[in-house]
This record gives structure tokens, sequence and C-alpha cells, in this order.
């Protein structure tokens, strides 16, 4: 699997992450960091435990992260719950529930194509 | 979320590498509290810098005050864990880091009120995130070159003054030399007012804020005391230098010399305004005035008399007693306080013979020392001229290297030592331990906000923390000594404190830090099974 076709898995923007870094050796290896990365583990703990202070700060981190490797489609639903808790508040109108199911979904459909990625 | 404590062994092996082979780079500051961004900027910007990092707000600011200005530039998160990005720029701006350390924001943030307050509290540029390396990249270099080139003008500038400064006191000084050369003096007699205008001056100040003065204006008067006599140069010799007592018309016309100093000062083309030409004319013209109004040229009464003038009067006064003039012999202190305070020398302000009286023990001293000390620091400043033309870095650049190179040396004991070191620092609040000292006992090298941290404070318990507290705040020696139990580790051992304490030069007097030593006494405590009140000096 190249790079550009798991970007194109998880639905991120090769382009875009190529312009702004400006090396593919350099997207590369963000890019597998990614699976180091304990944001999401925390966010789910977090949520369980309704410690929305922490599972804002997770999930503004994987938000974080997912717009400098432009890893669209989670950064999308990362940003949508990091509005909804923000400031450790779960804001009226937001279904938090639902938002994290997406999250969850997006982060499994993410690291699922790095792990292709870095298996091949 | 990743942890901090990794990239903490990767900041102590950059900084080592940083003392050894790389003096020349500058330090980027990067606090943030995902390792991922992290690493990006280091990888942008590590081949051309060194990259302290810092995993939250709080542990920001323990490095700006542990690295101060060796660090060129700090790249801030807005939201972290502990101490956000806005509270670390609002303590950059309490302790005013922020005047000498840029800041750039990098924020996902976007929001126009996060950029707007960010840019209030003294950023330099903010960047959003997703962001293109290269901007980084660019923006970085330019924001640090930018810096460099306003600090090293600054240093020029400060330099130019400097020197501008020196000249000009030194024309004073030849000025005022030629003047009492021709009046057969010494020349002592323009330095004895200088220091007692100054050493009054600073009494003054402590007793009221009437005068509205401060240091610069201090400094201003001392310096244009050496002027007050001036007006002699258009007095003839014959009268000038008279052996024995003067006619009544010798001495109206020696009077005379008041008015025409400052009749010389006042046809000075172009400077009417310059504040070392109005005091030096206040000076001049009123220094024989007293304050019941029975002094010359125009009869000032009280505080109509300049304050400036009313200081070098007594000064006068006193230095001409304590001398010898070719009409009498010179009088001790004693005798001359007696005669002034007797208003054997005209009407003094109470307020002004009240810090006369203050400084009296000072005085003598302060005139022997001086005159002596002062020619050496001629010497010194003489061999300081030659150096500085020899060498290229200027004295600002100087200064700032020293100043390093003691951070660095002390960085560097505290380090290697296998005692338990700590200081203490007031603004902001401080605790910085040795790395030995740290490990003995059980906390990490530096505290924010130390009286507030409920660790330390069970270490000491309620009892020993007051006394700790009334000996520092109340104490009169810079050094004391006492020792306290302390609980570490779950056991109360007894420890022998060795403090020293730095007070603030100015009035009030405040605590601005501490340094101390911590020696376990255990054994002596259990041999002579004494209880000791806790203080031994």
């Amino acid at each position: 699997m190249t790079l550009k076709e798991c970007y194109s898995k998880m639905g991120g923007d090769y382009e875009a992450v190529l312009g702004r870094l400006r090396s593919e050796d350099r997207v590369r290896r963000f890019a597998l960091k990614f699976l180091d990365d304990s944001s999401f583990t925390t966010l789910e703990r977090s949520m369980q435990e309704q410690n929305y202070m922490e599972a804002f700060r997770a999930a503004h981190t994987i938000k974080g992260i997912c717009q400098n490797l432009s890893f669209t489609r989670l950064g999308d639903s990362s940003h949508e719950l990091t509005e909804a808790l923000r400031d450790g508040v779960v804001h009226p109108g937001y279904d938090v529930d639902a938002l994290c199911g997406r999250v969850r979904e997006d982060y499994q459909l993410t690291s699922g194509a790095l792990m292709e990625l870095k298996e091949s | 979320m990743f942890y901090f404590y990794n990239n903490n062994t990767y900041t102590k092996k950059t900084v080592a590498k940083m003392n050894t082979q790389n003096k020349e780079r500058q330090w980027i500051l990067v606090a943030d509290d995902s390792e991922m961004n992290r690493l990006i900027l280091t990888d942008i910007l590590g081949d051309e810098f060194e990259i302290l990092e810092a995993g939250n707000g709080e542990e920001a600011v323990m490095m700006l005050q542990k690295y101060g200005t060796q660090i060129s530039l700090l790249l801030l998160d807005i939201v972290m864990p502990k101490m956000d990005g806005f509270e670390v720029l609002a303590m950059m701006n309490r302790y005013k880091w922020i005047e000498q350390i840029p800041v750039i924001m990098i924020s996902a943030e976007s929001a126009p009120s996060y950029v707007e307050r960010a840019y209030d509290l003294g950023v330099t540029d903010y960047i959003s995130r997703p962001f293109d390396t290269l901007v980084v990249h660019r923006r970085v270099v330019n924001t640090i070159m930018l810096y460099a080139k306003q600090r090293r003008l600054a240093g020029m500038v400060a330099d130019q003054i400097y020197k501008r400064e020196k000249s000009n006191s030194l024309m004073i000084n030849i000025l005022s030399h030629i003047v009492e050369f021709r009046n057969g003096e010494s020349g002592l007699h323009v330095l004895h007012i200088n220091t007692m205008t100054e050493l009054l001056l600073r009494r003054l100040v402590q007793k009221t804020d009437r005068y509205g003065l401060d240091y610069a204006d201090i400094s201003l008067i001392s310096t244009a005391s050496a002027l007050h006599d001036i007006g002699k140069i258009g007095i003839a010799a014959e009268i000038l230098n008279k052996p024995g007592r003067l006619t009544k018309e010798e001495f109206e016309i020696m009077k005379t010399h008041s008015l025409i100093g400052a009749q010389m000062l006042e046809k000075l083309p172009d400077q009417q305004e310059e504040p070392l030409v109005k005091v030096a004319y206040q000076i001049c013209r009123w220094h024989h005035e007293r304050y019941d109004g029975s002094g010359y040229p125009d009869g000032l009464k009280g505080e109509e008399i300049p304050i400036s003038a009313q200081v070098v009067a007594l000064a006068d006064v006193y230095d001409a007693l304590t001398s010898e003039r070719v009409y009498k012999p010179a009088y001790t202190h004693e005798k001359a306080m007696q005669m002034i305070l007797n208003g054997e020398c005209g009407v003094f302000n109470p307020l002004v013979l009240e810090c006369l009286q203050d400084i009296e023990d000072r005085v003598g001293e302060e005139l022997k020392v001086n005159s002596l000390s002062r020619k050496n620091r001629r010497e010194v400043s003489g061999l300081a001229e030659e150096m500085l033309q020899h060498e290229e870095l200027s004295s600002t650049e100087r200064t700032i290297n020293q100043l390093e190179q003691i951070r660095a040396k002390e960085q560097f004991f505290l380090e290697m030592s296998d005692e338990i070191w700590f200081e203490y620092s007031n603004e902001p609040p401080v605790l910085s331990l040795s790395t030995h000292g740290a490990r003995c006992m059980g906390l990490p090298e530096q505290i924010l906000d130390p009286a507030k941290n409920e660790q330390l404070r069970a270490m000491f318990g309620p009892k020993w923390e007051e006394r700790i507290e009334e000996l520092i705040l109340h104490g009169t020696e810079p050094v004391l000594q006492m020792t306290c139990p302390i609980l570490v580790g779950g056991q109360n051992r007894w420890y022998r404190m060795i403090l020293h304490t730095n007070w603030s030069a100015g009035e009030p007097r405040e605590v601005i830090g501490i340094v101390g030593k911590l020696v376990e006494v255990q054994e002596e405590h259990t041999d002579s099974g004494s209880q000791p009140d806790g203080t031994e000096n």
C-alpha cells in the first residue's frame, strides 16, 4: 500500500499534507507515529468516567494531530466532539454519545489504514 | 495522550549536548501537550536550533525561570493541562519576560477572540493549525533575527548613553576642579559635597515622598552639586584667596558668587531645558539661602528654596566646618554637628537636619573612604577603557555573557553537588533544589509556588513552617541557621538548615530570594537527646 492509498482509505487529504509538510518521508514518519498516540484510549476512558475536561483535551489533541496530518475525516468528527465538550462541559444540542461513536468509527478506520501501511 | 517523562530525559540530553558542543546555537522552547506536535516542530527546526520541550504550561514557566533569555523564542500552544497558554502569557507579562523573549502562538483555535487575546498579551505572531512547515520555519527565523537585532541595537544605545554620561561627569569634574584650584582648595570639597548630598537625599526619600525624588533625581542633584561654586571664577583672586577675615565690602562682593554662577548657567545658549542645567541653576543661585529667609541672594524662605539647594547648602556648611581654611582650622565632626544644630550657621529645614543626624555615623567614614576610593575607581575605569578598546565585545554583551556564565555555572554545581542545596526566588515564586537534594527529599527539582505546595508543607508541619517564615521575614542577619525536623519518606529526621536571605536594596526592604543548604543531623540529636527550640544563632 502506498502512502497516497492509505490516505484515500482513511478519508484524508494527501495533497494537502504533502503541500504543508513538504516531504513524503516526513509525512510517512509522522502518520505512522499516530499509532503510538494514546489520546484515543484516554478519550474512551475519560468519557466512561464522565471526566469531560480530560475528554475535551483528548479530543482536542486528536483534532490537532489530524489537522497537522490532514486526516480530514477523523479531524472533522473529533472537531465536533471538541466543540460539544469545550472547557469540560457537555454543551446542549449535542448528542455526545453519537459524536463519540463517530470518532471511534473514524479512529478505527484511520488506524486500520495506517496499520496496513506499516505492514506493507 | 503522551506523557512528558520521556521527553524530560530527552530534554536533559539535549541540554547536555548544548553545553558541550553547541554554545552558538540558539534555543527554542516548544510548549505543547501533544508529543506529536512537539516532534513535528523539532523535525522542522531541530537542524538549526536546540529544542527544549515542555509538556504543559507549568513546565514551560519553570523552564523560562531556569533558562531565562538563553531561550531565544517560545512556541506556545493554547490548550494544555495544568496551565494553559494564556496563563503562561500572563505569567510572562507579570515577570516582564515577554519583553525579552518573543512568543509565537501555534494553535488549532482560530476563533478571532483567541487570536486577539493572544496578541493583546504580547505574542509576536499567531500561527493556526494546520500549518505549512515552510511558514513556521520562516517566521521563527525572522522573529529570532529581529529580536537579536533589536537586542544588539538596544545594547549599542545603552553603551552610547553610558559613554556620554561618563564624559559628562568627567567634564563637570574638570570644571569644578578648575574652580577649586582657583580657590586654593584641594578638590576634595567637591567630592565631599557630592557624597554628602547623595547620602542626605537617600535618607530624605526614605523619610518622605514630599519632594517626589527618584534615584535618577538624586544622582542628577549629586552630580550638579559639583557646580555650586562656579560663580567664584567671577570673584577677584585677591578677595577669594585673602588670608584672614574679609571686610564687610569684600564679603558683599564674595556673596555675589551665587548670582554670578546662576547667570553663567542662564546664559548658556540652547541648554536651558536640560535637567542638569536647571538643577545646577537652583543650586548655584540658592545654596546660601536659609530656611528662615535670612540667606542670600533672594532671601527665599522655607520650601521656596528648592530641595536641591537646601541639601547642598547643608552639605556645603558641614564640609566648610570640617575642613581647614585660610581663616580657620578644621573642626571635628562633633563640633561641626553641634554648631549646625545650634543654628550657628543659619537655619535649615528641620527634616534635612534630621537626615544629617541619621547619617551622622556614616558621614565621616564615607568622606574619608570616598576620597581615596574615587581615585582608585578612576584608575580602574581607565583600565577598563583600555580593555574595551582591545576587545570586540561591548559592555552590554559582556554583562549578558557574564550572567549566562553564572547561570551555567550554577546549574552545573547544582547537578554535580552531592549535598542538599536549594534556592528560592520570589518573582516568580519558584523553589529549585539540587539534583541530589531533590532525590533525597523525594521532591521535584523545581516547585512553583512552594508556599501552596501541600507535599512540601506536610514535610515541615504548620509549627515549623511558621517559625521558618518568622525567622526569614523578621531576621536582621542575612545568614541564619536553625535545626528542625523534616518528614522525609515517612520518617521525621533532624536537619540543620543554613539560609542566606537576599533583600531588595530600596525601601521597603523585601525578601527577593533565599539560598540555602540542608544537612542531616539526626545522629547529633539522638546522641544528645536534646529538644532544641529551633534557633541556634
